[in-house]
């Protein structure tokens, strides 16, 4: 892993990634979209941080197979009001963790919306990959993990269900390489089927602030 | 969510204009193209999905168009500039779409052109969010903007066609070419209604009866659309004679006027200088006390007011001047008087909190409603201001008592009920009363103020983004003209600001001091947007010098939190506000406005016609959701109707 400061999105000279990818996180409130990247990000279980309103940002850099790859994360608010500023955050997402609480079957039950979202607001290319959060309070169990599976078969575009607890750090990593290594691998897939002019070029040395905000696509 | 869809407006059969890619071998030169659009055919009222496309200026050998191109996957992703908003492009041939042409198996997809010669105006609605086409023979597009303004497409066309704007309607935009063509046409050859008139104007009347405020608006913004597109025509008989006998409320003047003026010539370039405005010392007890008559009636609010606005209360008074402040207390109040007010209003409190006190577990059930707000209140308060002592630790009281107001405050208006937001506007002021009920009251004050940030459609957020873009083009027009070509125009990166009027970007300490500045209502209308411009002017070389992109600047504005200096901040923005009312004669309408001047040539000046036609969305939508049987609908519609009830109150 990088070890270059994952906050600092203002790029330095320096500054040089191999893969860029903006990666949107969705789903109802209080699901724990803020403590899953919390925990991706620096490694910690903040409880009681506020709610999200409108987006937070982080950066993280990961090294799958030697490259450098930058990951963009956007944790938006899961109030249903606020979506009509949120939808605009996920354009241009190269992938979307959409996060339910499985303490709590109606954040269950909205997958099903929050998909229809994705699907409505960015290119049917983008990867998602569904996150059974708090998955340490097995007491409270309310949604079964066959469920959310038996779910995804009626969504194709999700990739992969995992279930994480940010509070005990459970899968949460995986989560996130999981999908870096997979946009990854069908970025350079593409490169090598696609005839030359598709291609989309990502020097290594392209600096962030001369690609505002990812703007490349990558199949 | 679904507010965000076009309004319906009524007109003619529309499918003639929309044609299939196919028809037109062509390829076509895109000379401009802007993402993130939703086209509406304004005038069928089928099903039809919504789905999200690009407005693109095109070039053909017989003209140019503007055209409509639903996204398909192929498009998204072969486009790598899609990001930004705006690209120039020769011609390119990845567009072009083999496939994908014609209704798709949902049915959804078309491609729709508009041609440059068969335009006749435009209108800007919804605060720059959706862009009206009316084309000669009435046939009428709504554009929705998703990611950015109408404006900002608008600048576009201005490259290649002509237009001007109305007198009668600053958002109204007249294509001049061939004017001619437009006023041989009779108000019937539009044939704006689809109904016969008559059978109109009785329907109009039955809902009057049961209806009568949304009618209202939905009929005058029918007859408003009429006047407006029918522009350049002289106003007519039939229009003014409907408008006068059955819409009496409506000023005489709405019927069109004829004179134009052109695009740019009321825009204005250069503000005066920005004076020092140093801030002053916050009110003491020695001040307010003599404020005071000796029944304990504040003599000169305004004179205290102003004190407060310049710098602020002492803090050991403000348990006493907030609740003057957020109107809990009458200023010309005796002591007496207080007394017995806070008497009743704590027999009301608690009679309102033993309603959701006493409810049962099955009722409980048998009210989702209910159930989601109480649902959210107690995610929210749970990691409401936990960093703040007087929230902080596990079991600490203070959270039950921000629980019980914010649950109190639901069944005080439930129709607005909780919103996410609303337990940060309420934890400074619990934390400086201490009183459960003195806060409670206190908070009901403030909400009132701030409550059209909470509503369902969120009209209230966009309204004030979209001012504060405008206010930007006026005080600083530079940056404004960087942030809409960074992707940024529809300011969406300072929601956070506005939606909890700055909570999340000052101290515990300071956030006491910027609300009491702005309980004021001094020196003008939406100061509060005025210290974001004034936030943003100091950021601006940043933002400008390093070449930020969309989510630089987001990132950048929301890593402000808790560095941004509070006292320099209301400086400038006091500043900004003598720059804007020095220059006051030249301030162009949509300033006036937002910082509640008189309005110089505005026909309309009390009833703003974005509203009406907000409302006429407004119900449409309600509708809408009905029939998807949407759960919250009955909720919604209520809302809706109060949005546009404020909103017709702001505007005066
Ligand atoms: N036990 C447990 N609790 C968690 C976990 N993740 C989050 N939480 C709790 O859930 C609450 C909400 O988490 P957030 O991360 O704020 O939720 P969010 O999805 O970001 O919510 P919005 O910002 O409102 O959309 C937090 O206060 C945590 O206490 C987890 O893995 N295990
Ligand atoms: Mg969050």
């Amino acid at each position: 892993m990088s070890n270059r400061d994952p906050d600092n999105l203002i790029s330095t000279n320096d500054e040089t990634f191999d893969y860029l990818f903006k990666i949107v996180l969705i789903g109802d409130c209080g699901t724990g979209k803020t403590c899953v990247v919390q925990r991706f990000r620096s490694g910690t279980f903040i409880e009681r941080h506020g709610n999200t309103i409108g987006v937070d940002f982080s950066m993280k850099t990961v090294l799958i197979d030697d490259k450098k790859v930058k990951l963009q994360i956007w944790d938006t608010a899961g109030q249903e009001r606020f979506r009509t500023i949120t939808q605009s955050y996920y354009r241009s997402a190269n992938g979307v963790v959409v996060v339910y609480d499985i303490t709590k079957r109606s954040t269950f039950l909205s997958l099903q919306h929050w998909v229809e979202e994705v699907r409505r607001y960015t290119s049917s290319h983008v990867l998602l990959i569904l996150v059974g959060n708090k998955c340490d309070l097995e007491s409270l169990r309310e949604v079964e993990k066959g469920e959310a599976e038996a779910l995804c078969q009626y969504l194709p575009e999700v990739l992969q269900v995992v279930e994480t607890s940010a509070k005990e750090n459970t899968n949460i990593d995986s989560v996130f390489f999981y999908l870096a290594s997979e946009l990854k691998r069908r970025y350079e897939n593409r490169q090598i089927n696609a005839n030359g002019d598709e291609v989309v070029t990502l020097g290594a040395s392209r600096k962030l602030s001369s690609c505002s905000s990812c703007s490349y696509k990558i199949f | 969510m679904r507010r965000n869809q076009p309004l319906f407006v009524q007109g003619a059969d529309l499918h003639k204009n929309t044609f299939r890619m196919s028809e037109v071998a062509e390829q076509g030169k895109d000379l401009c193209i802007h993402t993130g659009v939703v086209l509406r055919n304004a005038n069928t009222k089928e099903e039809e999905v919504q789905s999200l496309g690009t407005l693109n200026i095109v070039e053909y050998s017989f003209g140019k168009c503007i055209e409509w191109k639903p996204i398909e996957d192929s498009v998204v992703s072969e486009n790598p500039d899609q990001d930004s908003e705006w690209s120039l492009v020769d011609t390119h041939v990845r567009r072009a779409r083999t496939s994908s042409e014609g209704p798709d198996s949902l049915g959804r997809t078309r491609t729709v052109r508009i041609s440059f010669s068969d335009l006749n105006s435009l209108r800007i609605n919804h605060g720059g969010q959706q862009l009206i086409f009316m084309q000669k023979d009435g046939t009428t597009y709504v554009a929705f903007f998703q990611l950015s303004n109408a404006e900002s497409f608008l600048n576009s066309l201005k490259g290649f066609i002509n237009f001007v704007k109305s007198r009668t309607n600053r958002n109204t935009f007249i294509v001049v070419d061939e004017v001619q063509s437009v006023l041989s046409k009779s108000f019937a050859e539009l044939d704006i209604f689809q109904e016969n008139t008559s059978d109109y104007v009785w329907k109009f009347v039955r809902n009057l009866h049961n209806r009568p405020y949304e009618t209202t608006l939905e009929a005058f913004s029918k007859l408003a659309d009429i006047c407006l597109y029918k522009d350049p025509v002289k106003s007519s008989e039939e229009a003014s004679e409907f408008l006068t006998h059955d819409v009496p409320a409506l000023p005489a003047s709405v019927s069109s006027g004829d004179e134009y003026e052109v695009i740019g010539d009321h825009e204005f370039d250069v503000l005066p200088p920005r004076p020092h405005c140093p801030r002053g010392m916050p009110l003491s007890q020695e001040q307010w006390n003599k404020f005071k008559d000796s029944e304990g009636r504040i003599l000169n609010s305004q004179e205290v007011k102003d004190i407060i606005f310049h710098g602020g209360i002492t803090p050991s008074l403000r348990f006493e001047v907030w609740k003057f402040l957020l109107n809990y207390y009458p200023w010309n109040s005796t002591h007496i008087e207080r007394l017995e007010l806070k008497k009743r209003k704590t027999d009301e409190y608690f009679a309102m909190k033993l309603q959701w006190r006493s409810m049962t577990l099955v009722q409980e059930n048998n009210f989702s409603d209910y159930r989601d707000r109480k649902n959210l209140i107690e995610k929210d308060v749970n990691r409401t201001d936990r960093t703040h002592p007087y929230y902080s630790g596990d079991n600490n009281p203070h959270l039950a008592q921000l629980s019980d107001i914010l649950m109190t405050y639901v069944m005080y208006n439930f129709d607005l009920g909780y919103v996410q937001g609303m337990s940060d506007l309420l934890s400074p002021i619990l934390c400086l009363m201490e009183s459960e009920v003195d806060a409670f009251w206190c908070f009901v004050g403030f909400m009132e103020k701030v409550s059209p940030n909470f509503e369902v459609d969120q009209a209230g957020m966009k309204t004030q983004l979209c001012q504060l873009y405008t206010l930007l083009s006026t005080t600083d027009p530079q940056l404004a003209y960087y942030l809409n070509n960074h992707d940024s125009g529809n300011m969406f990166f300072c929601f956070r600001w506005l939606l909890v009027l700055f909570k999340r970007e000052f101290s515990a300490v300071d956030i006491m001091k910027l609300w009491e500045v702005l309980w004021t209502d001094l020196p003008c209308k939406n100061f509060h947007l005025l210290i974001c411009a004034a936030i943003l002017n100091t950021e601006r070389n940043v933002l400008m010098e390093n070449h930020y992109g969309l989510t630089e600047i987001l990132k950048h504005i929301n890593d402000l939190s808790n560095h941004i200096d509070l006292s320099s901040t209301l400086s400038k923005a006091e500043g900004i506000y003598c720059q804007l009312i020095s220059a006051e004669d030249q301030l162009p309408d949509n300033i006036r406005v937002i910082i509640g001047l008189e309005v110089q040539n505005n026909v309309l000046p009390v009833i703003d016609i974005e509203n009406d036609i907000e409302a006429s969305d407004h119900n449409a939508e309600a509708d809408e959701s009905d029939i998807n049987a949407e759960k919250n609908s009955s909720t919604e519609s209520i809302l809706g109707f109060d949005t546009v009830t404020f909103d017709v109150k702001r505007y005066k």
